[in-house]
């Protein structure tokens, strides 16, 4: 079997108001999100990859680079940032199906059988390789990834969920969260590179707001869809809560070890920052914190990005703080997701109850 | 090969010694690493440009061994400037004007380009990097006389009774062509120590040359022993150190490595220290450095002490006043150091 192709579909729900959309958002203090399909990708072998980019390609394109820091050959590998050439007249037209037309010249080039489809706004470890394996073995047109949750109601807002029976995707649905137990889409396909430029012909014949989900469901009588169940940690981000959550629950070192293994390293890009300054005043407990940091506060249940200044005094409890914002004296914060470059100094306190979050916007000054 | 203006060479030194840092490559884009020992492992480190940003078409960094040629049986560096006597074919290749020649022992900032400006600017044969030390500390050190002019007029090397306070830092330009021809009759001298402190600086004295002095102000430290590596640790958690790491406009290059931001678990007590990522503490951390993938276990103190990368220090166990070797394992409710001992103990085994 050659080597493949991959691509990294778009994430479709709007975060975080707007501002992010794309994969480029922090994760974890000092990761993007985009950087768990393409270390997953990486560590599978697979090194030609295309990444879709939907808009605001420009924090993107700077984090993806050559992609030689996700340990992609520079001669023999690949990441192809590919953008849309269509203006958008309506949003409804913001669909995967579109980004992949727009660009099926380059899928149509590359000399790869098959291709494997990741999500950009998930958070997980998938090893591709052993998937596409068995995917090869088994027959099947598409395999698909899911995983069990059991409490879909309240949350998992705009995933789809598979219909499953022996083994076999029979329907693609959203999840409306009118029940617990469901098995989510992982948005993760692999399927022959042909099937795929089949759908995408397919799916525009019927709507122009079709997503490569909507036209397998579609299709699903004529196909062979088969379903293989994911174990381990899995953040799906649709919403700030689930962004939140899918970060805080990594605060567990047990969760932890189930993503971040020594055997297979997720990679992002270094911005050689020094280790972090911890002076005498500070107090951390059950918190991350990246480096470059300079706390002279307190943190406790945080996590904390590259290059954040935490003043005497501060209280930080329950928060995600993102990169190189500054947290003045004696401010106090709880359950609120800081964007970067933000400056609190002026207000006091902002503080969201149990089980509420706030949201502090990118650049902000409080 | 496109002509550069001036080639570094760094004496990273003998068994061992590290290099610690690369420093900001402002005036230089190729780097020649010298060194006998230890080979593999600088090499693994050094050797990937990328990381120091020298991966353009025209720069690298290139650690150089003794390597045996074919009209003469040497195996070993004789002395500082016999590592690049017998590296002068590498150095022709590039055809520099100046030849920059570094420690890879020495913590300190500096922009080599100031100095080459210098250099140009006295139209010195030479010039060499001096800061101002204590009288009392200035017999540790080559001390450099001058006159008013900044040229070096007379240099002792750790002399008893020291007639000036500026010490060399072992940082030198040199006009490579005058460099190379004492060179080429030092390598074949049988009296000679092959030493730049020793032999070339003596040597180009002699013979009349301009050398100058180029005043250096900052932080600066020697770490080529136990102590003053923990010492050069400790002066990071100084709040007033005049060594800032923090600077975006002059960053520390280092290894990437793939790890998470550090985790302070929820029996952690931190007072003052300087973390980095991959690491994971759950217990007491008090004026400590603690290198990426190290561990400090629940119940665990360590205070005035290093943790070199990946060392793991098990539960309850106590280290003090120590420099904990890479990778070293510390086993729960050991103890290692002690806070009135006069040395900083090296733990360099699992315990």
């Amino acid at each position: 079997m050659a080597a493949q192709t991959a691509r990294t579909s778009r994430c479709r729900p709007a975060i975080f108001k707007g501002v992010h959309k794309n994969g480029s958002f922090t994760f974890l203090g000092r990761y993007r999100v985009i950087d768990f399909p393409i270390s997953n990708l990486s560590n599978s072998g697979i090194i030609n990859l295309q990444v879709y980019i939907a808009s605001k390609p420009r924090s993107l394109a700077a984090h993806i680079g050559t992609g030689r820091h996700y340990n992609i050959n520079s001669k023999r590998g690949r990441v192809q940032l590919l953008f849309p050439t269509e203006e958008r007249v309506n949003t409804i037209y913001n669909t995967n199906i579109q980004a992949l037309y727009e660009n099926l010249e380059y899928i149509k080039r590359q000399s790869q059988e098959y291709v494997v489809i990741a999500p950009s706004c998930m958070v997980f470890k998938q090893d591709y390789d052993a998937l596409l394996q068995d995917h090869a073995k088994s027959g099947a047109d598409i395999t698909a990834l899911y995983h069990m949750v059991h409490h879909a109601r309240g949350g998992y807002e705009t995933c789809h969920i598979f219909d499953i029976a022996d083994g076999k995707v029979n329907a693609i649905r959203r999840n409306l969260g009118d029940e617990d137990v469901r098995a989510i889409s992982m948005e993760s396909f692999v399927m022959k590179k042909s099937l795929l430029i089949k759908l995408i012909h397919d799916a525009r014949a019927i709507s122009s707001m079709f997503n490569l989900s909507d036209v397998i469901n579609a299709k699903i009588g004529d196909l062979d869809v088969r379903a293989v169940e994911h174990t381990g940690y899995f953040g799906p981000i649709t919403s700030l809560k689930s962004y939140y959550t899918a970060n805080m629950q990594l605060l567990n070192p047990a969760k932890a070890a189930e993503l971040f293994t020594p055997d297979w390293p997720i990679y992002t890009r270094t911005n050689d920052s020094c280790p972090s300054q911890f002076y005498d005043s500070a107090e951390v407990k059950n918190s991350l914190i990246s480096n470059g940091g300079e706390i002279r506060g307190t943190i406790i249940d945080s996590i904390v990005g590259r290059g954040v200044t935490v003043g005497k005094g501060a209280v930080i409890k329950g928060c995600y703080i993102a990169a190189y914002t500054t947290i003045g004296d004696n401010v106090h914060l709880e359950n609120q997701v800081v964007d970067k470059y933000v400056t609190i100094n002026h207000e006091n306190e902002i503080i969201a109850g149990e089980g509420e979050l706030g949201y502090v916007k990118y650049m902000d000054h409080l | 090969m496109k002509q550069i203006e001036m080639l570094a060479m760094i004496l990273a030194g003998g068994r061992g010694s590290r290099l610690l840092d690369l420093t900001n490559h402002v005036a230089v884009d190729v780097v020649g690493v010298l060194t006998q020992y230890e080979s593999v492992l600088l090499n693994s480190y050094v050797a990937k440009g990328g990381l120091w940003g020298l991966d353009t078409k025209d720069s690298g960094v290139f650690v150089l061994t003794p390597r045996e040629k074919a009209d003469a049986g040497l195996d070993v560096y004789r002395g500082t400037a016999d590592a690049i006597s017998q590296n002068i074919d590498f150095i022709d290749t590039y055809d520099p004007e100046y030849l920059l020649v570094l420690s890879g022992d020495h913590i300190y900032k500096m922009n080599y380009d100031k100095m080459l400006d210098y250099h140009k600017e006295q139209g010195a044969a030479a010039t060499i990097a001096v800061m101002p030390v204590s009288i009392e500390e200035a017999s540790r050190f080559g001390i450099m006389i001058t006159d008013e002019n900044n040229r070096i007029t007379d240099f002792e090397e750790k002399p008893k009774h020291p007639r000036s306070t500026l010490a060399s830092m072992g940082i030198y330009i040199f006009d490579w062509k005058k460099l190379r021809e004492i060179l080429v009759k030092d390598m074949v001298d049988p009296e000679s120590a092959h030493d730049f402190g020793k032999t070339i600086i003596p040597t180009m004295m002699n013979n009349g040359e301009k050398l100058v002095a180029f005043k250096f102000e900052g932080y600066w430290k020697d770490v080529g022993t136990i102590d003053s590596l923990w010492e050069a640790n400790m002066d990071l958690l100084d709040e007033n150190c005049d060594l800032n790491l923090d600077d975006s406009t002059w960053k520390i290059y280092t290894e990437d490595v793939a790890a998470l931001p550090a985790y302070i678990g929820p029996n952690a007590s931190i007072d003052r220290a300087y973390i980095t990522q991959g690491t994971s503490v759950d217990g007491t951390v008090k004026n400590s450095v603690i290198f990426t993938g190290a561990k400090v276990g629940t119940g665990a103190k360590v205070i005035d002490s290093v943790l070199m990368p990946g060392v793991c220090v098990g539960d309850g166990a106590v280290v003090t006043r120590a420099l904990v070797a890479d990778d070293v394992k510390i086993g729960a409710g050991a103890v290692v150091g002690s806070a009135d001992s006069k040395n900083i103990t090296l733990q360099a085994s699992d315990i």
